[in-house]
């Protein structure tokens, strides 16, 4: 059995307070999010935070109203936030939505014989979704704690998790992701059906 | 080439001045080119025509991003026009080549673009007779910019919209969907442009063989789904015709991964621009004939019946659900999802 490893989304200053509606959605998700760091950690799992830089020659990015490159690399607002990073946490740049876009994730979570990724962050509706679909196209088995994620709009982030349990992966809370892991000692694989 | 304006690599604003820089670059063009550039740099190419009604057509070209994962906007160009050539029954034989550049655009992925050029109109069988090129300020385009005007020959009977009659059944070559979220994917990240590819193609060769297989009559009329998608093309039968055309929503071919991606992004697949899908209007009684010819070639593997031309009157498109349910297929007010091609 390969080992599993959580996956943050854009757990940065820029992106959790860009609109009051997100950090208000953090602040309420928060104290179960980072318990469910410490206790993954505490069990052996590594953590991935995937870090969202936008580059200035992207024609793709959304800058601020008045012409600012928000999540510029070095920045103060780029910077994984303080209260969701511990010793041994892997940070992996990204500069796209999907975390596995161009980026060293897949080679890093195959150098340490990863084969499952729970898949945390927000927002629940791009970056969680998009880094999810991609990890199931590269054969990992996806998990989603639904208490994990979060969105501006509870909507989106509802509508995006019925969307990840009907296409790539299993999602649960996180109490329920735990008593899946005593009892069986790992997470199984949803089987997903393919059509031709 | 290294400019020496610049000395960087990249197309400077001299390059479009027709001096000595332009002749630099319009070598560098006549030399990646090879063998499908027959122009001589006259004003105007001068051709002879192996016969006496032609076809001619043009398209622009803006796709963002330029370079996608199985393609670049020198294939688009190439395919797209060669296309809108075939779908009418010609057959292509010129093209010519307009490109409007971004100053500071690496001369190296200039290169690559008319490499893809060069290899995608061997496919096709066409050749590049003239061409033109333009250089414009940093900001004042995204890079690149083509187009392309075809001439083509008539060796069959051209074929027409108005041709179109109630009982046609409605066959599409191959899978909807997969160049728009291919594109969406790379601009994005969205983490799908692995799985799901552009489908951009020269379908002549397909034509070609499809139209010698069945012969005239067996297909009324063919249309590529480009920009609007396949909703795009029915409205512009249903309304030419005056019949109502159904389709099955469950034959409506698109890929699982495209399935996935138009759901998480909120658009149907229907109304999603393709690059190498043709949608055919054929005889009932050539219709297994015809699939079986597109299904011999390449580009046509995955053809398919996906609905037919009504008795009723009334310019409307339906789709049919598992159910039996019908229900009105809206056309697009505008474009939600520009610069695919």
């Amino acid at each position: 059995m390969g080992k599993i490893a959580v996956l943050t989304n854009d757990l940065q200053a820029d992106v959790v307070h860009k609109t009051p509606e997100r950090t208000s959605a953090m602040a309420e998700a928060q104290p179960h999010f980072t318990a469910f760091l410490d206790e993954m950690r505490r069990r052996g799992h590594a953590v991935y935070h995937l870090q969202l830089v936008n580059l200035p020659d992207d024609p793709n990015v959304e800058r601020d109203l008045d012409g600012t490159l928000p999540l510029q690399r070095g920045s103060e607002g780029a910077a994984i936030l303080a209260d969701f990073l511990a010793e041994g946490d892997v940070v992996v740049e990204k500069n796209k939505d999907s975390g596995f876009y161009e980026t060293e994730l897949h080679d890093r979570l195959q150098e340490a014989g990863v084969d499952t990724v729970l898949v945390t962050g927000l927002q629940t509706q791009i970056c969680v979704q998009t880094t999810a679909a991609d990890a199931f196209f590269r054969g990992y088995n996806v998990w989603v704690p639904s208490d994990c994620v979060v969105s501006g709009n509870p909507e989106d982030r509802d509508r995006a998790l019925e969307w990840l349990g009907g296409y790539c992966a299993t999602v649960a809370d996180s109490k329920e992701i735990f008593a899946v892991l005593d009892a069986e000692g790992g997470l199984p694989r949803k089987v997903v059906k393919i059509l031709p | 080439m290294t400019s020496p304006v610049t000395g960087s690599g990249e197309v400077v604003l001299d390059h479009g001045s027709g001096a000595q820089l332009s002749h630099e670059l319009i070598s560098l063009i006549v030399e990646t080119l090879g063998d499908v550039y027959i122009g001589e740099m006259e004003d105007s190419a001068m051709l002879s025509l192996p016969a006496s009604r032609i076809a001619m057509t043009t398209d622009s070209f803006v796709v963002d991003p330029p370079f996608f994962g199985n393609g670049d906007i020198g294939k688009i160009a190439v395919c797209g026009t060669v296309n809108d050539l075939a779908v009418v029954g010609a057959r292509p034989l010129y093209l010519t080549l307009g490109m409007i550049l971004e100053t500071g655009l690496p001369i190296d992925r200039l290169v690559r673009v008319l490499t893809s050029i060069r290899e995608t109109a061997r496919e096709a069988g066409v050749l590049i007779v003239c061409g033109d090129t333009k250089v414009v300020r940093k900001g004042e385009a995204d890079q690149i910019y083509l187009n392309t005007a075809g001439v083509g020959v008539f060796e069959r009977t051209p074929l027409r919209m108005r041709d179109v009659r109630p009982g046609d059944r409605v066959v599409l070559s191959g899978p909807i969907g997969n160049h728009t979220v291919h594109l969406l994917s790379i601009r994005e990240g969205l983490g799908f442009e692995q799985r799901v590819l552009s489908d951009c193609a020269p379908l002549n060769g397909l034509l070609d063989d499809l139209f010698t297989a069945v012969g005239e009559g067996a297909v009324h009329s063919v249309r590529d789904v480009t920009r609007g998608g396949l909703a795009a093309v029915l409205h512009e039968y249903a309304a030419s015709s005056g019949h109502t055309i159904r389709i099955e929503q469950a034959a409506l071919p698109v890929q699982f991964e495209t399935v996935m991606a138009t759901d998480m992004l909120g658009i149907n697949a229907i109304h999603a621009a393709n690059e190498g899908c043709v949608c055919l209007f054929v005889d009932p009684s050539a219709e297994q004939e015809v699939l079986a010819a597109l299904r011999s070639h390449r580009y046509g593997a995955d053809a398919v019946t996906v609905g037919e031309v009504t008795e009723d009157a009334g310019a409307v498109v339906l789709m049919r659900d598992a159910d039996g349910r019908d229900s009105v297929v809206e056309e697009l007010q505008g474009s939600e999802l520009p610069r695919l091609c």
